[in-house]
């Protein structure tokens, strides 16, 4: 019996052949040792889940209320995620590359042990926040009034 | 005279804040409540990053300005605000 067009692989147990839902195949194949290791939909990887993670997190930040933009900038200044159009991006990620670069100087010129976690500007339009790690850069672009 | 020393003093009392210092156009501290010689090295390492940051605004959009920026660090947040002639520096410890 195939299943959304899928023939499902598990043999072992006649009961999990008449599920109507895809979602439910994979489930019970993460379920079923000899399914698991024919099943191709397993995504269990460490890396893939923690790239998972991050695109939820910048969907989440995205969809918030306020927020223009979201930029995220690798260590070589180029931007790798982007909600704006490409060329807004990378003039927004050169621009506060520099300027992100010169606050961290600043914060360890006052103290050498201390180090810049987020850098906020508000100007008349908008608010910008950066957040600076291991040399990528997370920008968000948001309204002022929200 | 008395407005702005009674608002220097209402921020001061505010929990965690750890000092205020005002500086003129050309980065010249005229009132702090922090030692003589951080005062001058804030003073001097705020003012180059607020142009910067002031000139990062108007490269993005001519018509826009800087009202207000925040540096938030592992030991303390420097709050600055700028105006024409002057800008206005908080340093609090934002855990207390």
């Amino acid at each position: 019996m195939k299943i959304n067009g899928v023939q499902p692989t598990f043999t072992h147990n006649d009961r999990y052949a008449t599920l109507p839902l895809a979602s439910d195949v994979t489930s019970v194949a993460l379920g079923s040792r000899d399914a698991h290791r024919r099943t191709k939909s397993c995504t269990s990887h460490p890396v893939t889940d923690k790239m998972g993670e991050a695109e939820e997190t910048l969907k989440r930040i995205d969809t918030h209320k306020g927020v223009i933009g979201t930029i995220v900038v690798n260590a070589e200044g180029i931007p790798i995620r982007s909600s704006l159009d490409n060329s807004t991006s990378v003039q927004y990620a050169g621009l506060l590359r520099h300027l992100t670069t010169m606050a961290r100087s600043t914060v360890r010129d006052i103290d050498p042990q201390n180090d810049l976690i987020c850098l906020r500007m508000r100007s008349k339009k908008h608010e910008i926040m950066v957040a600076p790690e291991n040399n990528f850069l997370l920008i968000i672009i948001q309204n002022l009034c929200e | 005279m008395a407005e702005v020393e009674e608002t220097l003093k209402r921020i001061q009392g505010q929990k965690g804040v750890q000092g205020i210092i005002i500086v003129n156009s050309e980065g010249i501290p005229i009132k702090t409540t922090l030692d003589n010689s951080s005062t001058v090295q804030y003073a001097g390492l705020i003012h180059q990053l607020v142009m910067k940051a002031r000139s990062t605004i108007r490269d993005m959009d001519p018509q826009n300005d800087l009202t207000f920026l925040r540096v938030r660090s592992k030991k303390n947040e420097i709050m600055i605000a700028p105006d024409k002639d002057y800008f206005l520096i908080v340093i609090q410890n934002p855990s207390d």
